[in-house]
């Protein structure tokens, strides 16, 4: 065979970068968390399990761990959900459908540094369009609603500051971001099924569009399900701009959006505390990877079209 | 602006061809955007003066803290700048890690360094371990600010305003009264604990003594039993300071406690109301017994051998904290400079005419120093207190004795242990 | 041609009703897609009114979509001594120009098409030989391999940076171009795109070409990479947004040079956290960064659908 050994030279400058760029830095960060070394440092102590210990016991990562959670599930099924609602939406669209396409991917291509400080601004208490907006459906029926009501009295909540709203309002913003991403992948998808399905299934008696989805569209999906489901797993887990936008400075109301990437930055470059940043680091990338296994098993299992 | 670029440009195209008559120093601050100004004004002064020494602006620091993880960062990387401005209460930090260095050695080669207007306060801030290490550029401290129409409708004046923290809590009853939902912002959340230091050294208590948290004395209890009681008694929002800041200039806010910095963004951006600054409150009638300062303060960090390098990095770092160079951080920011010399004698008209920049002025008696914690742990026990800080605004906390116990074991334990 | 296509689609389309009702389902599903069109929309809707307002105007929430349009006063221009009449300024017009003045932007945004254009190519020359080794090649431990690609997917880059910078530090090579494209020259979403494509590439063609005495390396570079352009183009926004957009990365090993900042660290020079942030150039550069985003989706949206299409990801 021509070339036998070509894979060598195809496979190897990416092996190199890969193991130079991505995997020794996190055999540094294993090696560095078992340690309590901080940079600008000469050197570091041993301290074995310490920081470990310490992230399975101290309440700061109990909100850690409950914060990235409350995000991951909100916002993995709500994008996913949105992504496909959109998708089937515009697809069945005579015109216009481009135009949607751009509308919904836009929040994917604008610099989330600039979009926070906007949201920072939508969302303020007071003057901010969001609460300006509900002010004004004050004095009207809305107010047979205790919440509303209660908004009408006072002041309705500080989206943002608010502990008990804090991570969800970082969640919708997430969801406004994210599934504009899995709407292309799915229109993408159902660009590829066969027409000659739908005839199929409609001889089959499939007649409303509830039974052409069900028996045709989703099952086809699959595929795109699978890796839209495994990439918004790993992007919302490592949510990092929003929260490091908003809460520079400790992670939210009493840390309730306290997400581990943000852990992450705030304990190794904010604190300069690298044996406690590495000790997470290494924890984080055992979650996803646990998830990833966990998530494609039952994916593989439930399915035969992957 | 043009004229920064252009000499930034022309000390980059020209600096390695120069480079035998002329010496280049590398000099970083942090936000860009308020300092900007400030420097531009005294380049030309500082080049006038020096003609053979080059000035090299580097990349700006978004924040303090993002300047002192970049000086440390460029330690580890041999990337130094000659010069940089750093946080006052960063300065530990960098004098802990062996980066900046003392400046004791030219301090002793000036001949009359007392007359160009440092007192000891001031330099009281950058001196650590008997040395001074950084020399402070500009200062701030907390002031209170007032809308004046939304003070009215509560029947305050110019001459009633709170003078102790009780009156505050009664202005805000008076202006709840009176029909204002949001009567206050007090700025707890500047750095995470500028605002509890301000309540310590209100009562003339260091918040650290060596590697000892003093929250767990009598006067911790009362400085957080004070912020309870402001946040319960006011009704206070949970808001964070670019909120803040806009609820204070869309006249929301009746009364802003914070950094007397913000004197030029609030007076830019507010609406069409009177604002008066007035004196930080205190504990009691005689109002408070000390103030942390805020701000920056110059360091030396050069890695430099070069003899005629270092002089240069200090005669720029002598020319911006003192005399005309020093009169120019007030001229175009809501800060003080650091030097006597050029607060009473340079800037007295200027005072004059701006009456909401001269509160805290009259206030710098007060100075007091803006502490670290020491150690690795540092800005980790900052952050405690911040998290503490703010579960008492939210409401998490309601019981200050039991807060106190917890938060000052809590720091303690993170702090090294005393020798 | 997408008219023809669709009209005959639309029998077809799985949502679509029957033909009397069609205008009003129609209708309805554009109320749907209106309604959420506008929920994403509001951000930017505020993003470019700030861009056109007067700081008074923004703080206080002020002034409607356009703002009076009322000069103002540039605080700026009167610290540098100049006199009040001087410096009144036209709202729209000061935060344009200082955007473009203050933040060298044109330089920026060049720094930014020299960096994402150099990231992108480099990503290509590594992975699409990789990814075509791990989708056609049949060698020991092709499966290890892909498993690390896999593995590699989940690694954030917030926390290598601090061992990516000492190492970059290291061989001295912070503040420079160098530093903002090597972390990235490996992409392993690029590896596994590309090998999810490659697998459909029927095995026949690449027999063929290797009946005609093509080597291995023309076969990547000659048939392989003419068929994946479309696969190229989609994996080429993923990429061009991701670095165009970057702020953390650039602000950590870009600490000594403006010169080399690109356009996101340009909204940093407005910053001034609790002493006021400038809002409105800050807005007016946001404006302008995304812009070049938006032409290049729409000018490529078709193609890059239809490359995720012939993608694996289906």
């Amino acid at each position: 065979m021509p070339g036998s050994r070509a894979y060598l030279w195809f496979i190897g400058p990416a092996l190199i970068l890969m193991f130079l760029i991505l995997l020794l830095p996190i055999g540094i960060a294993g090696a560095l968390s078992v340690t309590d070394y901080s940079l600008g440092n000469t050197s570091a102590n041993f301290v074995g399990a310490e920081n470990y210990e310490r992230i399975f016991t101290r309440t700061t990562y109990e909100k850690m761990f409950g914060a990235t959670f409350r995000y991951v599930f909100v916002v993995v099924p709500l994008t996913v959900f949105l992504g496909l609602g959109a998708a089937l939406l515009i697809h069945s669209l005579t015109r216009f459908g481009d135009l949607y396409k751009t509308i919904y991917f836009l929040p994917v291509m604008a610099a989330l540094i600039a979009m926070a400080i906007v949201w920072e601004f939508a969302f303020h208490p007071t003057i901010g369009i969001i609460n300006a907006t509900l002010e004004r459906g004050c004095g009207t029926w809305l107010e047979a609603w205790n919440w509303y009501a209660a908004g009408c009295e006072r002041t309705f909540p500080l989206w943002l500051t608010d502990r008990d709203y804090a991570i969800w309002t970082v969640a919708f913003i997430g969801v406004w971001q994210g599934f504009g991403f899995n709407m292309v992948l799915y229109l993408a998808g159902l660009t590829s099924i066969p027409r000659s399905l739908y005839d199929a299934a409609g001889m089959d008696g499939a007649q409303s569009g509830w039974d052409r989805f069900r028996l045709v569209t989703w099952p086809m999906l699959g595929p795109t399900t699978v890796f839209v489901v495994t990439i918004s797993f790993i992007r919302s887990f490592q949510v990092f701009d929003t929260v490091e936008a908003f809460y520079p400075q400790g992670g939210g109301p009493s840390k309730s959006v306290y997400v581990m990437m943000f852990a992450i930055y705030e304990k190794a470059i904010q604190q300069n505390l690298m044996g406690i940043g590495a000790a997470i680091t290494v924890v984080f990338l055992g979650f996803v990877m646990f998830l990833t296994i966990l998530q494609r098993w039952l994916v593989e299992r439930r399915t035969h079209y992957v | 602006m043009k004229k920064l670029t252009t000499a930034m440009a022309l000390a980059l195209l020209a600096g390695p061809v120069l480079a035998e008559d002329k010496i280049v120093i590398e000099f970083a601050y942090p936000y860009s955007h308020l300092f900007d100004v400030t420097y531009e004004k005294i380049l030309p002064k500082f080049y006038e003066a020096h003609p053979n020494i080059e000035v090299k602006m580097r990349a700006t620091y978004e924040s303090y803290e993002d300047g002192t993880n970049t000086i440390l960062r460029e330690a580890v990387a041999g990337t130094l700048p000659d010069v940089t401005m750093q946080g006052l209460n960063r300065q530990a930090i960098l004098v802990e890690k062996g980066i900046a260095k003392s400046l004791e050695p030219f301090i002793a080669e000036e001949a009359d360094f007392a007359k160009d207007g440092y007192h000891k306060a001031m330099l009281d801030l950058g001196t650590f371990d008997g040395d001074v290490h950084g020399l402070p550029f500009s200062i701030s401290l907390p002031v209170g600010y007032y809308n004046m129409e939304t003070m009215a409708k509560a029947g305050y004046t110019t001459e009633n305003l709170p003078t102790t923290w009780e009156d505050v809590i009664q202005a805000c009853v008076d202006l709840k009264e009176a029909g204002v939902d949001n009567p206050v912002f007090w700025g707890w959340n500047i750095t995470g604990n500028w605002f509890l230091q301000a309540l310590m050294w209100s009562q003339d208590k260091p918040t650290v003594m060596g590697t000892d948290f003093t929250l767990d004395e009598p006067e911790g209890l009362t400085a957080l039993n004070t912020m309870h009681d402001i946040f319960r008694g006011c009704d206070m929002q949970n808001l964070e300071w670019k909120a803040a800041l806009a609820s204070f200039a869309a006249g929301d806010v009746g009364m802003m406690f914070w950094s007397t910095s913000a004197v030029g963004a609030v007076e830019r951006s507010m609406g069409d109301f009177t604002l008066v600054t007035n004196e930080f409150p205190g504990l009691t009638n005689n109002g408070p017994m000390g103030l942390p300062a805020g701000g920056n303060s110059a360091m030396l960090v050069s890695t430099s051998e070069d003899p005629a390098e270092l002089d240069a990095a200090w005669k720029w770092l002598k020319f911006i904290t003192s005399g005309e160079g020093a009169a120019d951080v007030a001229r175009t920011t809501g800060y003080m400079p650091p030097n006597q010399a050029a607060n009473e004698i340079i800037l007295a008209d200027f005072y004059a005419e701006n009456p909401t920049k001269a509160t805290a002025v009259r206030q710098l008696p007060l100075l007091r120093e803006w502490q670290a914690y020491p150690g690795d742990n540092g800005l980790a026990a900052t952050q405690v207190i911040y998290d503490a800080l703010e579960g008492i605004v939210t409401g998490e906390f309601d019981d200050m004795e039991e807060l106190q116990q917890e938060l000052s074991e809590e720091v303690q334990d993170l702090l090294p242990t005393g020798s | 041609m997408s008219d023809l296509t669709r009209s005959t689609d639309r029998s077809y389309a799985p949502t679509d009703g029957l033909v009397l009702r069609f205008s009003t389902r129609e209708a309805m599903k554009h109320a749907v897609l209106i309604l959420g069109a506008m929920v994403v929309l509001l951000p930017f809707y505020v993003m470019v009114s700030y861009s056109l307002k007067a700081p008074a105007e923004i703080m206080q929430q002020t002034g409607g979509f356009l703002g009076s349009q009322e000069p103002f006063r540039d605080d700026f221009c009167i610290k540098l001594g100049n006199a009040v009449e001087d410096c009144m300024v036209n709202p729209i017009v000061y935060n344009y120009t200082t955007a473009f003045e203050k933040a060298p932007l044109v330089r920026y945004l060049l720094n930014g098409v020299i960096v994402t254009v150099s990231i992108f190519l480099i990503q290509v020359i590594v992975a699409l030989p990789c990814a075509y080794a791990l989708a056609k090649l049949k060698f020991w431990g092709r499966e290890a391999v892909f498993g690390l690609v896999l593995f590699c997917l989940l690694i954030p880059v917030h926390a290598i940076a601090l061992p990516l910078y000492i190492m970059l530090a290291k061989l001295g090579l912070t503040n420079s171009y160098a530093a903002l494209i090597i972390p990235w020259t490996i992409s392993v979403f690029g590896i596994f795109l590309m090998r999810q494509f490659f697998m459909t590439v029927p095995d026949d063609l690449i027999d063929a070409a290797r009946m005609d005495g093509m080597s291995e390396y023309s076969i990547v570079w000659n048939v392989m990479l003419p068929t994946a352009i479309p696969a190229l183009m989609a994996f080429g926004i993923f990429s061009v947004v991701a670095h165009w957009n970057d702020y953390f990365w650039p602000r950590i090993v870009i600490t000594g040079n403006r010169d080399l900042f690109t356009p996101p660290l340009g909204l940093r020079e407005f910053k001034g956290d609790a002493d006021g942030d400038n809002f409105g150039p800050m807005m007016a550069t946001a404006c302008i960064i995304v812009t070049p985003l938006i032409v290049a989706f729409l000018l490529a949206q078709r193609r890059f659908i239809e490359g995720i299409t012939l993608s694996g990801m289906k």
